[in-house]
């Protein structure tokens, strides 16, 4: 029953920075869902001073607080850059949560007025409005693709894409990158970024297999995933649904 | 305005008296809130009468903590006042101030009484400028209800713009093992008192779900020679002068005993005794040693002390024991990842694989973002039967899927609301003497549990118990 099945060389960036919310839930997440069929999941953990010295398939960063997105902005832009827009060019997939997002965006103005440099992979930017303007907080539901996601958010910035970028999903209950636009997250080639928490990935499986999936593509060409049987997360997601009365 | 003293007081005791008569509640809210809405001044100006004011905060063990420090008092006969039902705003304050006031609005004995007094991070940092404690606790700071209060730094600023106002003959009494608490408490222009811990858990990185990984003053690396738990432990900054101070109260020697509660050594500058205590776990130890700091630092006499904490008894659902026919339930109140961690901790003690119904919801009280239950390592959860329930059932249900392939967690029983999954958890087998179950619930999910307890005539109902 043992089979040797492909590798997937996911990298979480800044762990120790970018933790809030619980995001760790997508890495558990990807990796069982990876190990169920056979994949192997190859995680590495980027710390702050970390250089990278490998390629990824796959990229994941997290949510953090204002003080630690300074530093992994710095880390970010200082070290890291070159190395993962390089590979997000040759293909590889990224999965940016919150303040994730928001690095990797072209920039984020702060509630002070100082700014914080991103990676641009989105073609967007971040104003926060100051700590008198209530943060965006509470259960998100928008479609994507023809499907739901479903999630819960807390951001004090709002985002705003440019011409250039694509949302990721509509609003249908929330906030999203603005509470103007309707817009939530963005899309650039296989990078996804996004403001939902919950986790995101477990209760949404289409979204996470969709990453799986993107990420195979380059290391494993014609890889089919074998079907999983997902109906807790389903479950979930109907309960996450069902909490802002939809079904 | 001469009568909106009495006024207020009057006022409040009447929609206190109405909301245990029809039953609605235990009536501390409503007479709290409908108090302070006609006096904005009475919670301060009542204080500030008394002999004395203690404040105890953090994000947890706060309600510990607070009945401890009442038994120390107590035991050493000293008149108090508390907020003793967890009730922990400025209108569980005005409720507990209620009924010592007298018909002109005026406190009985006040020079004598303290006030001992359980405060939420926030209303800490809101009240203690005009509250102006004598004595200020700080247990620890964690992540937690991150969609009510934003991110935890947050709340460490408004703590350090609150101790930058304490009075500096106030004594601050703070956790040595927290850096965060640590970074706020040390800048206190009067005097500091520190508890903490010297247990060594062969570990010497904060957990995954910690919140403080870089020296909270200079962003500089810290090092742990040993971490407790979560981020607690014994840290310096490789950068700047930031460490971890000299406890004045230390624990040591720690044993656990499962849930029946944790022997230790507590080591004072002239005293150091082993005591054997019913409140189970490391986490227990903290609050019982903050508890003893703290009466150090409000002059209460501690000759009695250690016999007082032997004896001291689980406060509302933290770890309490109710007795129904054929079965055994103990209660652990859960609220966010590290306190849900050390509980887990806790059950691991147990000699044996256990019962266990964990109830999840999702109300204002407890965080209506599920996502801390990421953060909670529930690959450590070993039960012996597993029943999973309250508003977000099909959350915790997916967390303990993904948690590990224990063959107890596939047969997970699923049922959403409280009373579905307790009966199902009942009735999983023959009642049998000696049965036991162990319940996990969030907040809310307890008060309902306790409310169907009490329905089913196995605890008193609520408005008795906290009348």
């Amino acid at each position: 029953m043992t089979s040797y099945g492909p590798v997937l060389r996911i990298t979480h960036l800044y762990p120790d920075l970018m933790n809030l919310y619980a995001d760790r839930g997508n890495i558990t997440c990807l990796e069982r869902r990876c190990a169920w069929r056979g994949i192997t999941p190859l995680i590495q953990r980027l710390e702050w001073n970390d250089r990278l010295d490998e390629s990824a398939d796959l990229y994941v960063i997290g949510g953090g607080q204002d003080r630690q997105q300074q530093l992994a902005s710095q880390g970010l832009t200082t070290r890291n850059a070159d190395r993962i827009l390089s590979d997000l060019g040759d293909g590889a997939v990224m999965l940016a949560v919150c303040g994730g997002y928001q690095l990797m965006a072209r920039r984020y103005r702060a509630g002070d007025g100082s700014e914080l440099a991103g990676l641009g992979v989105f073609d967007a930017e971040t104003v926060h409005p100051g700590p008198d303007v209530p943060r965006c907080i509470g259960n998100v539901v928008c479609d994507w693709n023809g499907a739901r996601l479903v999630g819960f958010e807390n951001h004090g910035g709002r985002t705003y894409l440019g011409s250039s970028a694509a949302p990721l999903a509509t609003v249908v209950r929330g906030h999203g990158n603005n509470a103007e636009d309707s817009t939530e997250g963005a899309i650039a080639g296989n990078a996804i970024g996004t403001y939902l928490h919950g986790s995101v990935l477990p209760k949404n499986p289409h979204l996470a297999d969709h990453i799986i999936g993107a990420a195979l593509a380059r290391v494993a060409p014609g890889y089919e995933l074998e079907p999983l049987d997902d109906s807790a997360e389903w479950a979930a997601h109907r309960a996450a649904l069902r909490v802002v009365g939809l079904r | 305005m001469p009568l909106r003293r009495p006024t207020a007081a009057l006022a409040g005791r009447t929609a206190g008296w109405l909301s245990r008569l029809t039953r609605r509640g235990g009536g501390t809210a409503v007479s709290g809130l409908v108090t302070s809405a006609i006096d904005p001044n009475f919670v301060p100006a009542s204080l500030q009468q008394l002999h004395s004011t203690v404040t105890v905060t953090g994000t947890n063990g706060k309600t510990t903590t607070t009945a401890a420090l009442c038994a120390l008092a107590r035991a050493a006969g000293q008149p108090i006042l508390t907020n003793p039902t967890g009730s922990n705003l400025e209108r569980g304050l005005a409720a507990a101030l209620l009924p010592h006031v007298n018909l002109t609005g005026q406190i009985r004995d006040a020079p004598n009484l303290r006030a001992i007094l359980e405060l939420d991070e926030w209303a800490f940092a809101s009240l203690a400028p005009t509250v102006r404690p004598r004595v200020a606790v700080f247990l620890n700071l964690f992540r937690d209800q991150l969609d009510r209060y934003g991110e935890v730094d947050r709340t460490a600023t408004a703590w350090q713009d609150a101790i930058d106002q304490l009075d500096p003959g106030a004594t601050v009494v703070a956790n040595a093992d927290d850096p965060a608490v640590v970074a706020v408490t040390r800048h206190h222009r009067g005097p500091c008192l520190y508890f903490g811990a010297d247990v060594d858990r062969d570990s010497t990185t904060p957990d995954a779900w910690a919140d403080v990984r870089r020296c909270p003053i200079c962003d500089g690396r810290l090092e742990w020679d040993r971490v407790v738990y979560a981020h607690l432990g014994s840290y310096r900054c490789l950068a700047c002068d930031f460490r971890r101070p000299q406890p004045d109260v230390r624990i040591a020697d720690f044993h656990p005993h499962g849930l029946a509660g944790a022997s230790y050594r507590l080591t004072t500058a002239d005293s150091d005794k082993r005591i054997e205590v019913q409140l189970p776990g490391l986490y227990n130890a903290y609050n019982l040693a903050a508890a003893l700091t703290g009466a150090h630092a409000a002059d209460i006499d501690t000759d009695r002390a250690y016999a007082v904490l032997e004896s001291f008894q689980p406060a509302f659902g933290r770890a309490e024991t109710i007795s129904a026919p054929g079965v055994t339930i103990t209660l652990l109140l859960v609220k966010n990842p590290t306190g849900a961690n050390q509980t887990l901790d806790l059950l691991h003690s147990e000699p044996e694989p256990l019962d266990s119904l964990v109830l999840l919801n999702d109300g204002v009280a407890d965080g209506e973002d599920v996502s801390w239950i990421w953060d909670v390592e529930f690959e450590r959860l070993n039960p012996r039967r597993l029943f999973v329930g309250g508003l977000r059932a099909e959350d915790l249900a997916l967390r303990l899927k993904y948690a590990g392939s224990a063959p107890q967690i596939d047969a997970t029983e699923v049922h959403p609301g409280i009373t579905p999954a307790l009966d199902a958890a009942l009735h999983a087998e023959p009642v049998a003497s000696g049965r036991r179950l162990i319940v996990l619930a969030t907040y809310t999910a307890m008060l309902d549990l306790r409310a169907e307890f009490a329905r089913r005539g196995w605890v008193d109902p609520y408005w008795q118990s906290a009348a």
